[in-house]
């Protein structure tokens, strides 16, 4: 009988760490006995359970976004063995294949303000999903009836794009999305298409393709296309940058000769 | 319906730290950035392609070649044209180019995918374009003996320089670089106006580009070839003293030596 893979006795992790928003960073080593089928928030509450470093130094429970651990809330998103994914998704044993040395390394990303240890401040999302007004606006002081019929064509094309949980990982891996570009990224963009889609939320559409015309808008894309490979969601995110960058133009000289 | 928006709700963190937010409504830089990708395919590009081509004719010899710089030198307001269609575009193209390339953070050793890959040799090619453009606008346009006034002595002025072995490698790196920079960059022109939206046709425009950019890459390596395998031609000009508009033969006529008037010494 073939001889199965011996399991590692232990999982090895390292973590970056940093207390406050403003102090230094540093790294603490943790080791625990293996099992198998782990994923990284698992490992993090393992820590959280006893928060003892490999040089047994007591420390504090590592701080990190989650919520839904079943990547639909988008909030766990962090570099793991150096790469952004989203840690309910992302598997130990896999990751432990992946590396030479089996040690799995947590940081934070990346682009965003550090709020904490593996917690990061990513609301310039949610600033920049405002500024494109990525909603269909039906609010009002009475009923406003029924929406719209949305034919199951449309409905085909919008799902997708509806997919985004809001990770910013698209943006984190993006070579342009940084403090100099102050590029929008690509999840707004393909939330923009969503709702320009939406009969309903077509109703703001130049709002929005003007607004992707603003410094830091779809004109900084350099397609590297590095948002639709680590998207965890597969968005078809540089289809619609494509669509949009086209939609974005057309408005922009229409503009020029109407307005 | 509601035909207003609803008012966005306040920004909760005054000043957002790290990438700032989207500045809708602000600034130039959608122009710029559309006109900088726009002069890379018309007219640099098409220059490009036209420099090549012309440049085949070397591998006719040398008053083949000639006439072929003659023939551009004789269009219509043509150095209007050279700073109208070529120098100001590429000027623009190119320092706006190394602006954008600044301000890219490439991450090819975390994520080495080949979009990735093609994000920073899109930067590369650029830059060592743009060395090998400097060089050779100072060397050929702008130095030495004036082509646009002594047609007749391009091909010594280009055999010479290519009789450096360096650079010979600098023209072959030069070649290559520009056409793979074009040739990505009409796919990247393409993707970024939303003519090839969809996944597939942006693979089957890479193979396209691909193939456009090999063949121009190969016209081009072959006038290099040519002209340096070819025999030594002394500093001669096989086009003297041309009456403007006036075109020496292809093919110089038996008695040529009758027909033409006599050699005049250039100043
Ligand atoms: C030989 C002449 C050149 C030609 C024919 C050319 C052509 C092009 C084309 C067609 C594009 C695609 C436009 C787009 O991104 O949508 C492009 C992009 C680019 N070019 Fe050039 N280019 C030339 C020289 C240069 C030079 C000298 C630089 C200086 C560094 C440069 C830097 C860039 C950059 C950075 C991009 C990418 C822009 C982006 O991805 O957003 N190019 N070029
Ligand atoms: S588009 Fe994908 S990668 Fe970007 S925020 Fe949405 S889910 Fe995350
Ligand atoms: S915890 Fe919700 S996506 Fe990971």
């Amino acid at each position: 009988m073939a001889e199965t893979k011996v399991a590692p006795k232990t999982i090895r992790v390292e973590v970056k760490r940093q207390a406050t928003p403003e102090t230094a960073a540093f790294v603490e080593k943790f080791e625990f006995p293996y099992r198998s089928g782990m994923n990284i928030t698992s490992l993090l509450g393992e820590i959280a359970m006893a928060p003892v470093t490999t040089e047994g130094k007591q420390t504090t429970a590592v701080t990190y976004d989650s919520n839904c651990l079943e990547e639909i809330c988008g909030s766990c998103a962090m570099l793991i063995t150096g790469k952004a994914r989203m840690a309910c998704s992302a598997l130990v044993d896999k990751l432990m294949a992946e590396t030479k040395d089996g040690v799995i390394s947590l940081a934070p990303l990346t682009k965003f303000p550090v709020v904490r240890d593996l917690a990061v401040d990513r609301s310039v999302l949610f600033e920049n999903l405002k500024k494109v007004q990525a909603w269909v606006p039906i609010d009002g002081s009475y009923d406003l009836g029924p929406g719209p019929r949305q034919f199951p064509q449309i409905q085909e094309e919008r799902y997708p794009l509806s997919n985004c949980i809001s990770c910013t990982i698209c943006m984190e891996v993006c070579p342009q999305f940084n403090e100099a570009t102050g590029f929008v990224g690509a999840a707004t963009i393909a939330q923009a298409k969503l709702f320009n889609m939406d009969p309903a939320g077509a109703v703001l559409k130049e709002e929005r393709l003007r607004a992707l015309a603003g410094d830091g808008g779809i004109q900084e894309c350099g397609f590297a296309q590095n948002c639709v490979q680590a998207c965890p969601k597969q968005l078809p995110l540089t289809e619609a940058i494509s669509d949009m960058g086209r939609d974005v133009f057309v408005q922009q000289v229409k503009d020029f000769f109407a307005r | 319906m509601a035909s207003v928006a609803a008012p966005a709700p306040p920004s909760n963190q005054h000043p957002i730290k790290g990438v700032q937010p989207l500045r809708a409504g602000e600034g130039n830089s959608f122009v710029l950035r559309r006109l900088h990708s726009l002069t890379g395919i018309v007219p640099i590009g098409a220059f490009l392609v036209e420099h090549i081509i012309s440049n085949i004719e070397i591998v006719h010899g040398p008053l083949a070649y000639a006439q072929q710089v003659k023939f551009l030198n004789g269009l219509p307001l043509v150095r209007v044209l050279e700073w109208a269609f070529i120098f100001i575009p590429l000027a623009f193209h190119a320092l706006y180019g190394v602006y954008i390339a600044i301000k890219g953070r490439p991450n090819v050793n975390v994520y080495p995918w080949a979009g990735n890959w093609m994000y920073l040799s899109q930067r590369v090619t650029g830059i060592l374009a743009l060395a090998y453009i400097i060089q050779h606008l100072y060397f050929q346009r702008f130095t030495g003996v004036s082509l646009p006034e002594h047609p007749g002595l391009a091909y010594w002025k280009v055999q010479y320089e290519l009789s450096n072995p360096l650079m010979v490698a600098v023209y072959v790196i030069g070649m290559v670089v520009t056409c793979w920079h074009f040739a990505y960059g009409v796919w990247l022109f393409a993707a970024k106006w939303g003519i090839t939206p969809g996944d597939r046709a942006r693979k089957k425009f890479g193979w396209v580009c691909g193939v456009f950019g090999t063949v121009l890459c190969a016209a081009g390596l072959w006038s290099i070839i040519a002209i340096v395998n070819a025999p030594a031609v002394p500093f001669e000009d096989v086009m003297p003293a041309q009456q403007p508009g006036v075109m020496a033969p292809t093919v110089p006529v038996q008695n040529e030596s009758q027909q033409q008037p006599p050699l005049t010494q250039q100043q």
